[in-house]
């Protein structure tokens, strides 16, 4: 049954570029269409799960080979399987959400092709068995994320958030392939689950540092962790929908994956567990912190989910079992939470017209089925019973208690953290639905009776998972069980369970909420000392130094490129003939004694003698003629006895094209002949002497060059191969020709194209020219 | 050049030369394989043609006659040349490899028609469409007409 599983991939990008054919068949009906396609692989997957025991692996093989040795294979086995039920489930219902919230933009064919693109590369991701797909499902993730956050491109911030997130996470995408190659190189074979049965030491090897460092640039960036967090608060200019798909369950948690994943070869050093450590504990809390400043409710959302982030980040660096057990819950808490929480924002900003928290009140009256199940979801991001989110969060806490040594550091800003998300959902509850709040009550546009089932279903259901599984969290079991069998290679029974009695945590869990009531209390006092600190840091703002820096980088290539880019042609010409000339006077023999052809000389020819007779004439001609015509015609002379030189040696294709070319740039050369200025001498004696000089220079060592070409055999000449293959193999017997389309067929591909590009170069050249006119109203 | 005149020797014989030009350059489309010729050789040829019907009879005219304009030529030229490049892979063959059918006939004997002439043809098309883009793009600016 799962092993239909690539083809439904597959049928999910074509369902994405198909797009463009179903868009004008559907209209607004588009989304609720596509969403059929992650509800199949939900279907399938969750069918699956039942095949899942503690060792459960299966690998797909493709019979594909995009690169040598690159299969597109698949790989099924409980890390996937949670990543894509995720991926699928929300994606299924954020396109359920998105037909309604998009059907007022413009565009939308474009969205939803960019969405389901996203989604098909995430989800490829989270299944892919090979390196090198990984990574290009990896980049495919950003460059799509980089359309949907740029969605709105007529606003300067969009397009800016968009930049910024391509760029940072472009840049941890080519760390990723530098890794992956590197481990690849190593290994010998990019296939993941080859590389693990192997058991190659990477741990000891010399370059483990530089694949490390690869790898967690690559990880950093995409999972926004301190200090390239920046980007993600600026991608909440996209679109809700995008912004509740890229926080919940794809992109920022692609990261978290490939940590996963990579474990088993890269894992259990002291430099991942301290590195990630650092990193995760410093994203953790900064996240939380800033997200207690904030008015906008996404951005509050932005920054809470930095912050679990660099949770995940963290657990993965502690390491043990019981912290990777507690990765995947808190993974599958924080998608659930999250996403629905980010729907209700949209929700919300649909109904009332904006996000900020201090504006919007008493919505639980008009919006009641939203409202009960964002407090839901409140309650699983401030982690309390009966939520998944106590499950989650119980489990984190055991495992920062279990790390010897560290814990003085982690466990308090971890509590810390935790403080400010349950302040912060107490905030969001009281500011926004508590219905007794002495605040005017909020004008409503849309109250929910009006909103079509598919537009809160979001939040809803997601909710209503997450309270299902916080009462039975047991269904997780085998799962997590089979998740951690692959990250940690040992096969650990778990089991999840609501109430563990009571004990240590639970008496954390008791003062971190006690302690977040008080911080939501006093929160007034403390807004505002974060506020100052925020203004302090703006000083440092990372989004505008980033700015600042590329801004900075393009305007010295700019410079540079107009040092160099001069338009003179004369110079340019000049440039390049006095570079060629120095460095063939380097390598030529300067002993022309030695210079004697290899096949010996052969007789004079008269004919030879009179053609080279009429092209020197012919060249003397031009040279000295005062009238631009007769100068053109000597030319045109001159090419013609080259191609006579051509067919007097047997090279009938060649002499022929010479011939045309030569007669078709006659042609061109007389149509602009008559609009060119008067034929008059402007240039000083100065510079013609110094124009003979080169050229005197360049007719010289060109000689030479040719007659080296004449008397130096290095490698055996090719033609050989070329006269006897052309008819055998490849069914002509014009040499020429064949080489051309056949043999060298690839260098006349890139020719064609340089012609285009040329042409398109003079086509627009032209217009240009043509369109000043006009405005300029001639 | 003003409009009033008109050369109507000039005008037929660049008709003529026109037909002339465009068959023999299929012409050595085709044989180019075996014999001396080819898409480049027969792309010039061809829009040899098509630049003295322009100069004759005016930019307007032949992009008419073109059916569509010099740069969808281009297009198509590519394009052809991009398909004949991934034939192969359906094959299980390298990218530009040659693939070849062989068709046998009692008059003409076995012909070999592969992927090579396919993209002699993209070349062909390309070649003209470059060379008539440039010189109508010329034309348009001088006001040839």
């Amino acid at each position: 049954m799962i092993k239909i599983l690539p083809l439904l991939l597959g049928l999910l990008f074509v369902a994405g570029f198909m797009v463009v054919v179903f868009y004008p068949l559907l209209k607004k009906r588009l989304g609720l269409f596509l969403a059929i396609f992650p509800l199949m692989i939900f279907v399938l997957l969750f069918l699956s799960i039942k095949d899942v025991n503690s060792d459960y692996l299966l690998v797909l093989h493709g019979k594909t080979e995009f690169l040598k040795n690159i299969f597109l294979d698949f790989r099924v086995d409980g890390l996937s399987i949670i990543f894509g039920l995720l991926i699928s489930g929300i994606g299924f219902l954020v396109l359920l959400y998105a037909s309604w919230y998009m059907k007022n933009y413009e565009r939308q064919g474009h969205f939803f092709m960019y969405l389901m693109l996203f989604m098909a590369a995430m989800t490829a991701l989270v299944f892919s068995d090979n390196l090198i797909m990984l990574f290009v499902f990896w980049e495919l993730t950003s460059v799509t994320s980089f359309l949907l956050i740029g969605f709105d491109y007529h606003l300067e911030k969009s397009r800016q958030a968009a930049l910024q997130s391509l760029l940072i996470t472009g840049f941890g995408g080519l760390c990723l392939l530098f890794a992956s190659i590197l481990i690849g190189q190593i290994a010998g074979t990019y296939q993941i689950s080859e590389i693990i049965s192997q058991n190659t030491d990477f741990v000891n090897h010399p370059q483990y540092k530089l694949i490390f460092l690869m790898i967690l640039v690559a990880v950093l960036t995409k999972s926004a962790q301190f200090p390239f967090h920046f980007w993600l608060p600026g991608a909440m200019q996209a679109p809700t929908p995008v912004s509740a798909y890229l926080h919940s369950a794809t992109m920022v948690n692609a990261g978290i994956y490939l940590l996963l994943r990579l474990k088993p070869m890269l894992g259990e050093t002291e430099l991942w567990k301290y590195t990630l450590i650092l990193s995760g504990v410093i994203t953790m809390f900064l996240g939380a912190f800033f997200s207690m400043g904030q008015k906008d409710l996404k951005r509050i959302l932005a920054f809470t989910t930095i912050s679990a982030l660099g949770t995940m980040v963290l657990l993965i660096g502690i390491g043990t079992p019981l912290s990777i057990e507690a990765t995947m819950v808190f993974f599958i808490v924080h998608g659930l939470y999250k996403g629905g929480l980010f729907m209700v924002a949209g929700i919300i900003d649909k109904s009332t017209g904006t996000r900020d928290i201090y504006v919007l009140s008493k919505l639980f009256r008009p919006l009641p089925l939203t409202s009960i199940f964002a407090i839901l979801s409140l309650i699983s991001m401030a982690g309390l019973p009966p939520m998944l989110g106590f499950v989650g969060k119980e489990l984190v806490y055991v495992a920062k208690i279990q790390l010897p040594g560290l814990s003085w550091v982690i466990l308090p800003l971890g509590v810390g953290a935790n403080i400010m998300m349950v302040a912060i959902s107490l905030t969001i509850f009281f500011e926004i639905f508590y219905p007794l709040k002495n605040k005017p009550q909020i004008e409503i546009k849309y109250p929910e009776k009006k909103l079509p089932w598919y537009f809160i279903a979001g939040p809803i259901v997601l909710a209503a998972t997450s309270l299902l599984l916080g009462i039975a969290p047991g269904g997780l079991n085998t799962l997590v069980s089979n998740a951690l069998f692959v990250t940690k290679d040992q096969l650990i029974d778990v089991h999840l369970l609501l109430w563990h009695g009571f004990n240590q945590v639970v008496l954390l869990s008791i003062f971190a909420v006690a302690l977040g009531v008080l911080v939501f209390v006093y929160r007034k006092y403390i807004n505002r000392f974060i506020h100052y600190i925020i203004e302090w840091l703006n000083k440092y703002h990372l989004p505008t130094l980033f700015m600042k820096v590329l801004n900075t980088y393009l305007h010295v290539a700019n410079k540079n490129t107009s040092r160099l880019q001069h338009g003179y042609h004369r110079f340019y010409l000049m440039t390049f003939f006095l570079v060629t000339i120095i460095i063939a006077a380097f390598q030529v023999n300067w002993n022309l004694s030695e210079l004697k052809p290899l096949s010996g000389y052969t007789p004079i020819n008269i004919n030879m003698l009179l053609l080279i007779l009429v092209g020197t004439l012919a060249t003397i001609f031009a040279v000295f003629s005062k009238s631009r015509l007769s100068a053109i015609i000597a030319m045109g002379v001159i090419g013609y006895v080259i191609g006579l030189i051509y067919l007097l040696y047997g090279a009938i294709d060649l002499s022929i094209t010479q011939l045309l070319v030569e007669t078709v740039v006659m042609v061109l050369f007389v149509m602009v002949i008559y609009y060119l200025p008067n034929f008059a001498l402007l240039s000083t004696r100065k510079s013609r002497i110094r124009d003979i000089i080169i050229s005197l220079m360049v007719g010289f060592m060109v000689t030479l060059v040719v007659l080296h070409a004449n008397a130096i055999n290095i490698y055996e000449p090719i033609s050989g191969f070329f006269a006897e293959n052309s008819y055998l193999k490849a069914h002509g017997r014009n040499i020429v020709n064949v080489i051309l389309v056949d043999f060298r067929a690839l260098d006349t591909l890139g020719e064609v194209t340089v012609l285009t590009l040329a042409a398109v170069g003079v086509y627009s050249l032209f217009r240009f020219t043509v369109n000043k006119k006009i405005n300029n109203g001639q | 050049m003003d409009n009033n005149i008109r050369n109507i020797i000039l005008e037929k014989v660049v008709q003529l030369f026109l037909k002339i030009m465009l068959i023999y350059s299929v012409y050595l489309l085709l044989r180019g394989h075996n014999n001396p010729g080819g898409g480049f050789i027969a792309g010039i040829i061809a829009s040899t043609g098509f630049i003295f019907y322009a100069m004759i009879y005016g930019t307007e005219k032949i992009k008419k006659l073109m059916f569509f304009s010099s740069r969808q030529w281009i297009g198509f030229g590519l394009m052809f040349v991009f398909i004949s490049a991934i034939i192969p892979l359906f094959f299980t063959k390298e990218i530009l490899t040659g693939v070849w059918i062989n068709v046998e006939h009692s008059i003409t004997g076995a012909i070999h028609l592969g992927t090579p002439l396919l993209f002699d043809t993209g070349v062909y098309f390309s070649v003209t469409g470059v060379i008539l883009t440039i010189a109508i793009s010329i034309m348009e600016v001088l006001k040839w007409n």
